[in-house]
């Protein structure tokens, strides 16, 4: 957690205040996702980003209102039955869900996320999905609650640029992953370089 | 690179879109030139197959040949 500490104060920025500016944003998604951000969410994303109709289907709607993703990780690659998943920043769990679909009852799928009201509704579609090869757990992207090498493939979307520390984040999904395991990633890029000034403002992390 | 870096092979960055545009608030999405992405790597199955990722990204790239006097 040091280097996390070192990063962002590097820009001026206090962790601990960054982490609750960021779970606020994503705990409005959770609690109120027609409020209307300055990202797009729930079913429309969905379709803007090219899921399946396929995955989509038998979703519970709590899970789908609130997703905010920003790529398709499903179209980078199979996911199988059998496999483990990983899925961090799982957010209201529409991800993990399709995963679990995925993977089927021999395999697992575990959701992390570190804001609270995203994993109730998390938790809350899967019982109602009837899946119970998917838990969730309260954790941050760069202390990933998941034993080593425990995964075969790590997804996660929009998520590696909201944290802090980017190089803690990759260097976790690696640990948790097998040897030969896949990493399959929605994120942003950024095409122009951003100015310190912009880099201390906390509104602009936490979209 | 810093996918590399953290213990990674074969990266590949296979979809780019403009995902911002149009969201219900306005954001600095586009003064940044901010696009959704995927990308994909690979954990590799041995140190030795990271260290010869790590070597290919020390590479030298070389000089077109109009820069060759």
């Amino acid at each position: 957690m040091k280097a996390n500490a070192i990063q962002v104060e590097d820009v001026g920025l206090n962790l601990d205040e960054l982490r609750e500016a960021i779970q606020e944003e994503y705990e409005a998604v959770a609690a109120e996702p027609q409020r209307g951000f300055h990202f797009h969410t729930g079913r429309p994303l969905a379709r803007l980003l090219d899921y399946k109709a396929e995955w989509l289907a038998g979703i519970p709607e709590a899970a789908v209102e609130s997703f905010a993703g920003t790529g398709n990780p499903f179209s980078l690659g199979e996911i199988k039955p059998g496999e483990r998943v990983v899925d961090i920043g799982c957010g209201a769990g529409i991800d993990s869900l399709i995963a679990a679909r995925m993977v089927g009852s021999e395999g697992q799928v575990i959701g992390v996320d570190m804001t609270p009201a995203m994993l109730n509704k998390a938790r809350r579609a899967a019982n109602e999905a009837g899946l119970e090869s998917v838990i969730f757990r309260q954790g941050y992207g760069e202390e990933l609650p998941v034993a080593d090498e425990w995964a075969d493939v790590v997804i996660s979307n929009g998520v590696l640029n909201l944290m802090p520390d980017k190089d803690a984040g990759l260097k976790e999904m690696a640990r948790v992953l097998k040897p030969n395991g896949r990493l399959q990633i929605g994120d942003i890029l950024v095409q122009k370089e951003v100015p310190q000034s912009a880099k201390q403002k906390i509104d602009l992390w936490t979209g | 690179m810093a996918v590399i870096m953290a213990g990674f092979v074969d990266f590949e960055i296979t979809w780019r879109k403009d995902v911002f545009s149009g969201a219900p608030q306005s954001g600095s999405a586009a003064d940044f030139g901010t696009l959704g992405i995927n990308f994909r790597a690979r954990k590799p199955r041995t140190e030795a197959e990271w260290h010869a990722a790590l070597k290919a990204l020390n590479c030298e790239i070389p000089l077109a040949a109009s820069e060759v006097k």
